[in-house]
């Protein structure tokens, strides 16, 4: 296998390598391979488990979905990343059709193509997981070493002045002038170049995605990552999974069977695919929870139009945050300063039509712009129909109020940060154009399909943790109540949404689960 | 029962951030996969024109002359990354809207042979019309985004910067060094 593998084109001495096995380098023929740990998916939880077992001395095998593109490779163009890195070419949408569900799908997942957005998860959140799920084992004592080994690996801080564009001074500025706490946000960067193209990918490897830390880290300790190649059956024998099968696809579209023999599979795909992958397989959900209690962080991008240039895609993509992240279970909510090219704003926001629209995306150097998070309930479901997945997910009733709240509380940080017009995210031009306005055009908004313009960049739940069996898939050491040899480590196991961006506590949490499947091997 | 079924028609129309949408040869099944190219009809590619004439007018304004952008280019290489359903649900979402100007305010005729004023009209009620209105609207205003502003010179006509590492020669710091023993 390490003979296939293919060598990075430029790599700085001294520095791991990442060596991936492309479709291409696989016979016609197929593999027959055998590991202590097969790892379905190479994004947060995948890469991180992979080198934490590579760490003890496994032999640690990847399958990756997606391609691997080197970071030399990106283009800084979204509309080019959205095609190329993103799970269905950035189509992934909920059945009704107006929630945009966007993953990674390439080697780094997720990670590659994130704003780099750094938290931990509130602890209201790790209490209520603890009284309703019986994850006492999950408390913020327990998980504060696995936090800061994970923070200091992928070099979190706080953005530093410089790293704060004037798009995030605003935000700062006109939440303190409410009332509303708001700081420079954190983020897992070295020396960030402020290119502003985060989610297309860290051109010069600034971003601390998987792609350039756990990936190359594990395949230093000797991991095989094989790209291109997507999981798809289980061999089962009893309670035990005893092989992988998967499929390779190179860029012609030939297919190629791999089959992996392992002892312990760790299945990290994300909440949208580790759980069909469980249904498409009829495992592991003697619970009958499998793909249900999905959620997904629905956010809303509002812009405020000010008489200065603020060019709010220069600099960090997200420089700062604000609201009351410690309450997502009273209320609180998100707001973080940031802003991408015309493609994003023109999806983000109903600029109007004709004269409008045009004069819309002439100022739109003008605005001040920032997304919404809010803490949802979990909702929506996964599934299966026929050979096509399906996420229905429509907004809830209660999570609307709460996007109502954070929709006037940024109304209101715009008009006192001095904007002149605020841009709200329906799906026709909705404006406020004074402080006065707030309220009544606020209080007029309904929930509704297609209603609204919104995005999730936070799939998670459809595998739920907890410790009774019959109300959840995963217990409480990340390893399926219904088999011996099957971990979940990535964001689907989340009992309830956390509020805040997710990456930082599927890094901890798979950290954290790859000591407890050592301490039982 | 009609409000399930449109649901269910209409699937996947949201389209998203930015690529999506397409469409597929006429009168015929469509067949390609994901990745091959599409053709889109004539009827299909006058929709889309008409739909950005009225929509997105450049003329006289500081944006690059969308006659210079490949705009319905773009879309058709947006529609052959769609899953054949999705590409299947989008065409019939255009055909309603081409047609459904027939009967919807008695226009009795395409929206393509509309006058710009009508269009506009057209347009306004479909944005505040029921569900499936809203979203083919939204659909074909998010296309005609993703064709035109995928240029990156229309992006640079609004101040947007564009690719920035490689003119800038901006280094790449590689992959992070393995961390230290005991500390990983």
């Amino acid at each position: 296998m390490t003979a296939m593998a293919e060598q990075p084109k430029a790599t700085i001495r001294g520095l791991p390598t990442l060596k991936v096995t492309s479709p291409e380098q696989i016979p016609d023929a197929g593999l027959e391979l055998e590991a202590d740990v097969v790892v379905i998916g190479s994004g947060a939880a995948g890469a991180v488990t992979a080198y934490e077992l590579s760490r003890s001395g496994a032999k640690v095998l990847i399958l990756e979905a997606g391609p691997h593109i080197p970071s030399s490779e990106f283009q800084e163009h979204a509309p080019t990343a959205l095609e190329t890195l993103y799970e269905d070419h950035g189509n992934q949408v909920n059945t009704t059709g107006d929630l945009a569900i966007l993953q990674g799908k390439c080697v780094g997942g997720s990670t590659v193509v994130n704003a780099a957005a750094c938290f931990r998860v509130p602890n209201q959140v790790l209490d209520n997981w603890a009284e309703e799920h019986g994850l006492e084992n999950l408390s913020p004592e327990a998980l504060r070493p696995y936090f800061e080994r994970v923070e200091r690996n992928l070099s979190v801080h706080q953005n530093e002045p410089h790293e704060v564009n004037y798009n995030g001074r605003l935000l700062i500025e006109g939440a303190r002038k409410v009332g509303i706490p708001a700081s420079p946000i954190s983020r897992n960067i070295k020396d960030c170049a402020l290119t502003g193209h985060c989610i297309s990918g860290c051109k010069t490897d600034r971003k601390q995605s998987m792609l350039v830390t756990y990936l190359p880290w594990a395949s230093e300790l000797g991991a095989t990552i094989l790209c291109g190649t997507r999981a798809e059956t289980f061999e089962v024998r009893g309670r035990r999974v005893t092989a992988v099968h998967a499929v390779a696809t190179d860029t012609t579209g030939k297919t190629k069977p791999v089959r992996v023999r392992a002892g312990l599979v760790v299945v990290a795909a994300g909440a949208v695919q580790t759980p069909l992958l469980f249904q498409r397989n009829q495992l592991g959900n003697s619970s009958g929870q499998v793909g249900l209690n999905f959620a997904c962080h629905p956010s809303l991008a509002v812009f405020g139009e000010h008489e200065k240039d603020i060019y709010a895609w220069v600099g960090a993509t997200l420089s700062a945050q604000a609201g009351d992240v410690e309450n997502p279970l009273k209320g609180g909510y998100l707001l973080e300063a940031g802003m991408v090219g015309p493609v994003i704003t023109s999806a983000w926001i109903d600029g109007g039509l004709g004269s409008d629209f045009v004069e819309f995306m002439e100022n739109s150097k003008r605005f001040q712009a920032a997304v919404i998070l809010i803490h949802d309930h979990n909702v929506g479901s996964v599934y299966l129909d026929g050979d096509r997945k399906r996420i229905e997910y429509d907004l809830d009733d209660r999570d609307f109020e709460s996007m109502r709240e954070a929709l006037r509380g940024t109304a209101r940080i715009y008009f006192a940060a001095g904007a002149r017009r605020v841009y709200l995210p329906t799906t026709r031009r909705t404006t406020i154009e004074s402080e006065d306005q707030v309220d009544s055009v606020i209080d007029g908004l309904q929930n509704g399909t297609h209603m609204y313009r919104i995005t999730s960049y936070h799939p998670q739940g459809t595998m739920r943790m907890g410790a009774d069996p019959a109300r959840s898939v995963v217990g409480p050491n990340g390893l399926c109540h219904d088999l011996d040899n099957v971990y979940v480590p990535d964001a689907s196991l989340f009992p309830s949404s956390l509020l805040v961006n997710p990456q930082i506590t599927v890094y901890t949490l798979a950290s954290y689960i790859s000591d407890q499947i050592l301490a039982r091997a | 029962m009609q409000y399930k079924l449109y649901r269910r028609t209409f699937a996947k129309l949201g389209v998203l951030t930015g690529a999506s949408l397409l469409l597929v040869p006429a009168c015929s099944s469509d067949s390609a996969a994901p990745g091959e190219p599409v053709v889109l009809t004539a009827d299909e590619r006058e929709l889309l024109e008409r739909f950005a004439d009225v929509f997105l007018p450049t003329d006289g304004t500081s944006l690059k002359p969308r006659s210079e952008v490949p705009v319905v280019e773009n879309i058709e290489h947006a529609f052959s990354l769609m899953d054949n359903p999705t590409r299947e649900q989008v065409r019939i979402g255009l055909k309603l809207f081409n047609y459904g100007s027939v009967l919807i305010g008695l226009h009795f005729a395409r929206f393509i042979h509309l006058s710009a004023e009508t269009q506009l009209n057209y347009i306004r009620r479909w944005e505040n019309g029921i569900e499936i209105q809203r979203g083919i609207s939204t659909v074909l205003k998010k296309l005609v985004c993703y064709g035109y502003w995928k240029d990156i010179e229309a992006g640079r006509a609004i101040g947007y910067q564009g690719p920035v590492s490689e003119v800038g020669g901006i280094a790449s710091l590689g992959n992070a060094p393995m961390p230290k023993a005991g500390s990983g």
